[in-house]
């Protein structure tokens, strides 16, 4: 009877310096810090110079991390020529493995178009690249391409439930020498390389899905960043080519449960 | 030695505890990281149905795991289920394998406005009115777009 008294206190014992090393590993954790402030202001500058420019082309190469279902990793990449003018015309022409698709938006009126399949969809949205994000998404769940880079005021909406932020150090994307910004918020990380002289332009992006434990990461790298692209309206007006079929935008809801 | 075992004691229920927390924890964060800026919305931006296939397989697999840990009904499961083979689909229908025959290559009509992401085989191109139409297996299609998707909805040519 004693010796079985003694063992379960020692395996008690066992037990709770278990716990108590958790809790004070947590607590070292606690103690690093948080948000590093040499970062946050690293991206205000970035998301104050984006929302400035009254009109900018980027190209953009795009990788998203996938799983296969017999559970093998497997990257698809995705390009993407984006050319924004304030307050509220955008043009963006995205190709890739699976994917032909071009964006327009005028200000007025937003099409769709798919040239390999030669259909079209447009819908009369006038109002702010805000306005026009939000309605397209609340009622066709459409997601404007590169909305991140558009909105005027990012910042708030990226700093947004961050518990961490920290500057990495320097690198050097596509030939130029960045800050590299690491921000952390509940199930997701994402990273920002910002160009750290002159212009502060994103020059590289990576989120990261750390809620999931495939820990998926989508990376889109810039290039060809112009702050002052010659751009006529007309480009953001789509002219139906000859044999091409207009079709609708499916509202929300529609046929839920069949291969979506 | 009594106030070790009692302090043991003590130790061990704030260990299970902390494990116990974990669960209720990744619950609450689960939606919040595909609700913003996050991962859902990125892959989205650009992709087509494959990464947001994938996207929905691991929220589905997410929920899964969160109902397991709380033991909530099966009802959730089955949805979690539900949406995973949905993506599953989706991923093989994007991934170039050869498409899985939708229900209307059994040549039973389908309900009018069903939404399928290929066309069944067969299909034949048929104008009316100006729309082009794909008929196969009793049904009318026609395209249109599922947010950046292009996929087929039954119709009723008009």
């Amino acid at each position: 009877m004693r010796t079985w008294n003694f063992r379960m206190a020692a395996a008690m014992f066992a037990l709770g310096v278990i716990a108590l090393s958790a809790i004070a590993s947590a607590e070292v954790r606690a103690q690093a810090p948080a948000v590093d402030p040499a970062a946050t202001q690293i991206l205000k500058r970035m998301t104050d110079y984006l929302g400035g420019l009254q009109q900018f082309s980027v190209r953009t190469h795009n990788t998203y991390e996938d799983m296969l279902a017999s559970g093998h990793r497997v990257d698809i990449d995705l390009m993407a020529d984006v050319i924004i003018s304030r307050p509220n015309k955008l043009f963006a022409e995205r190709k890739g493995d699976l994917v032909d698709q071009v964006f327009y938006y005028d200000g007025k009126t937003l099409t769709l178009y798919n040239p390999s399949d030669k259909v079209y969809a447009r819908e009369p949205v006038p109002g702010t690249f805000e306005g026009v994000f939000k309605f397209m998404y609340q009622s066709f769940g459409f997601i404007v391409p590169v909305s991140d880079l558009v909105y005027r005021d990012a910042f708030p909406l990226l700093m947004q439930d961050v518990t961490y932020a920290v500057l990495v150090g320097k690198s050097i994307i596509g030939g130029v020498r960045c800050d590299h910004l690491l921000f952390s918020r509940p199930g997701v990380d994402f990273q920002v390389w910002v160009s750290d002289g002159g212009q502060p332009l994103p020059r590289k992006y990576v989120v990261t899905d750390t809620g999931s434990p495939a820990l998926l990461s989508a990376i889109s790298v810039m290039s060809d960043w112009n702050v002052a692209p010659a751009v006529a309206d007309a480009r953001f007006t789509f002219v139906p080519p000859q044999g091409v079929q207009q079709i609708t935008f499916l509202p929300l809801g529609t046929g839920s449960g069949s291969g979506r | 030695m009594k106030t070790m075992l009692k302090i043991s004691v003590v130790a061990s229920a704030l260990a299970l505890m902390l494990i116990a927390d974990i669960p209720l924890l990744s619950e609450q964060l689960v939606p919040e990281a595909h609700a913003i800026l996050g991962v859902r919305r990125r892959t989205a931006v650009v992709a087509g149905a494959t990464v947001h296939a994938a996207d929905e397989a691991q929220i589905s697999a997410s929920q899964q795991q969160a109902a397991a840990a709380n033991q909530q009904a099966a009802a959730a499961k089955q949805q979690a289920a539900d949406a995973e083979k949905q993506a599953a689909a989706a991923k093989q229908q994007a991934a170039a394998a050869p498409p899985a025959p939708p229900p209307a290559a059994s040549g039973k009509p389908l309900p009018l406005g069903t939404v399928v992401s290929t066309l069944p085989a067969g299909c034949t191109s048929t104008p009316v009115g100006g729309v082009d139409y794909f008929y196969c297996g009793g049904n009318f299609y026609r395209a249109a777009f599922q947010g950046s998707n292009l996929v087929y909805v039954t119709a009723q040519p008009k």
